[in-house]
């Protein structure tokens, strides 16, 4: 399977901050991806150096074989972008921003565009601008589907949406993907929507990435142990293969991509003693904050 | 392509150009009407008299309305860009790097000239009425820079408007506000005879400024 982004050795720096550095990850073509990371660990830096928006300081991104930083029209068309918030003309109404991207787009399918706006209940003559924001993100989701894109770049699709909305944006979207096999290179805050569409997930924390396989490999290989310590003072020693504890009294949570055995064993040689031992199954939100801890 | 950008740019300033247009053609149609009235109140020769020796331009009240044309239009064409950082869409669209921008630019500046030809037209026949050729081409001679200060203001301001960089945007208005004066050196009727080629080189030349501007947003800089 082709890789359709191909981003190596991503390095970014705003100033002296260092954003993120040597990030590699890739895309298959026909994969739905999402990327996950806490607020300040460069999703939108990522998805801006993806779109040629921002010059990386260090390492390249390829979009279809080609320099982010240098698309072609005929690859640009290629891409469909929701900016973060579903930015679009708002100063059009929904009839005139159809008409003016429908001219760039050799495959434009006005169909697609019309289907979803239907579902509205708003006149063609509407502005954006006068729209709620789930309204807008059905406008900006349209003219992305419109333009029958190979590749969707989504930037936090879920902002600002109501949960009718959200789930609305994601089911039409997966659907739509899986039909005509789209890639989707995704992201947003709200991780149960997230579970919901993709297939492939990254997770990245300040500077590396920790984690990029596809969903069901990460939730079947990423634990979470509960227990309670008898004394609530016990120190938990950190080794390589706890991820993350997050400890409250003497109720402890240990995140961990080893099996039971591995943590009963670091508990009986460290001798520490406690009850009420148990794996917790786990949603991609609690792993999510579990590989990331909750700060 | 660029006919759906110019539809863009349209939707964007129409009102604000049809309107600009029509407050330039009242203008335009002030100035006959007052110096009707005066060949009528104060007669021909009087008028004449203050117009060759000593240097009244009838045409005065004209002078910033090029400059405010120039200003009003950059303002709106490309201030709805900048909200939101819409300008990822326009470079996003599958044109070369700055064709978006450049054809924006076009539609700017080529709707300002048909606002300027209008009243350079409307100008020029009236005070055919009034005037023999020789003052009436002294009158357009003196006009001219005026007019591309509405140029030059309309291209600066598109560079002040689009930086996304504070600092620099602060600058380039600093400069700009320089800059503009040049056109405005001279009251003297003609004085810009031997100037105006230049100007027009040097307004030319600003139109590819705002590439500038465009290549630092793409870049990030903030």
């Amino acid at each position: 399977m082709n890789n359709v982004i191909e981003c190596n050795n991503l390095t970014h720096y705003y100033g002296e901050k260092l954003v993120f550095e040597n990030l590699n990850f890739q895309v298959k073509e026909g994969s739905i991806l999402g990327l996950l990371g806490k607020n300040g660990t460069g999703k939108t830096t990522a998805f801006n150096i993806l779109n040629g928006f921002l010059q990386s300081t260090g390492g390249n991104c390829l979009a279809f074989g080609e320099d982010t930083q240098r698309l072609s029209p005929a690859t640009k068309a290629r891409i469909g972008f929701l900016i973060e918030g579903h930015i679009q003309y708002s100063f059009m109404n929904i009839h005139q921003i159809e008409k003016f991207y429908s001219r760039f787009y050799p495959r434009w399918k006005s169909a697609a565009y019309w289907e979803l706006i239907s579902k509205l209940n708003v006149s063609p003559t509407q502005k954006i601008s006068n729209m709620s924001c789930g309204q807008r993100s059905q406008v900006a989701l349209g003219l992305i589907l419109a333009q029958d894109p190979d590749l969707l770049i989504l930037d936090d699709f879920s902002m600002g949406l109501d949960p009718g909305y959200r789930r609305l944006f994601i089911d039409y979207l997966r659907e739509y993907a899986k039909a005509e096999n789209k890639t989707i290179f995704t992201t947003s805050h709200i991780i149960q929507d997230m579970e919901r569409l993709i297939d492939d997930v990254l997770i990245i924390d300040y500077n590396k990435v920790l984690v990029q396989s596809p969903v069901s490999e990460f939730m079947g290989s990423f634990r979470r142990f509960d227990f309670e310590l008898n004394k609530d003072d016990t120190e938990l020693k950190r080794e390589p293969f706890i991820m993350n504890i997050e400890k409250v009294k003497n109720k402890v949570e240990m995140y961990t991509f080893s099996p039971e055995s591995d943590v009963k064993k670091y508990l009986d040689d460290n001798k520490i003693l406690v009850s009420n031992f148990a794996q917790v199954k786990m949603g991609l939100e609690d792993a999510f904050i579990g590989l990331t801890g909750k700060y | 392509m660029w006919e759906s950008v110019f539809y863009k740019e349209w939707l964007k300033i129409r009102w604000f150009i049809v309107g600009y247009t029509l407050l330039g053609i009242l203008c335009i149609g002030y100035l006959f009407l007052t110096l009707k009235h005066n060949f009528a109140f104060t007669g021909g020769k009087n008028v004449w008299n203050t117009m060759l020796f000593q240097g009244h331009q009838f045409y005065s009240l004209f002078k910033y309305v090029p400059l405010a044309g120039g200003l009003v239009i950059a303002i709106t064409q490309y201030l709805p860009e900048t909200i939101n950082k819409r300008l990822k869409l326009t470079f996003h669209l599958p044109l070369a790097e700055n064709n978006g921008l450049l054809l924006m630019q076009a539609f700017g500046a080529g709707s300002l000239l048909i606002a300027f030809l209008i009243f350079g037209g409307l100008f020029t026949g009236f005070s055919l009425i009034y005037f023999p050729i020789e003052i009436v081409a002294d009158a357009i001679i003196t006009i001219l820079p005026w007019l591309l200060a509405g140029f030059a203001a309309y291209f600066m301001a598109a560079l002040v408007v689009l930086e996304p960089n504070r600092v620099f945007r602060f600058l380039y208005s600093l400069v700009g506000g320089c800059f503009l004066t040049i056109y405005f050196a001279s009251a003297g009727t003609a004085a810009y005879g031997p100037a105006n080629s230049g100007l027009f080189v040097l307004t030319v030349l600003l139109s590819i400024a705002v590439v500038f501007s465009a290549y630092r947003f793409r870049k990030g800089e903030m």
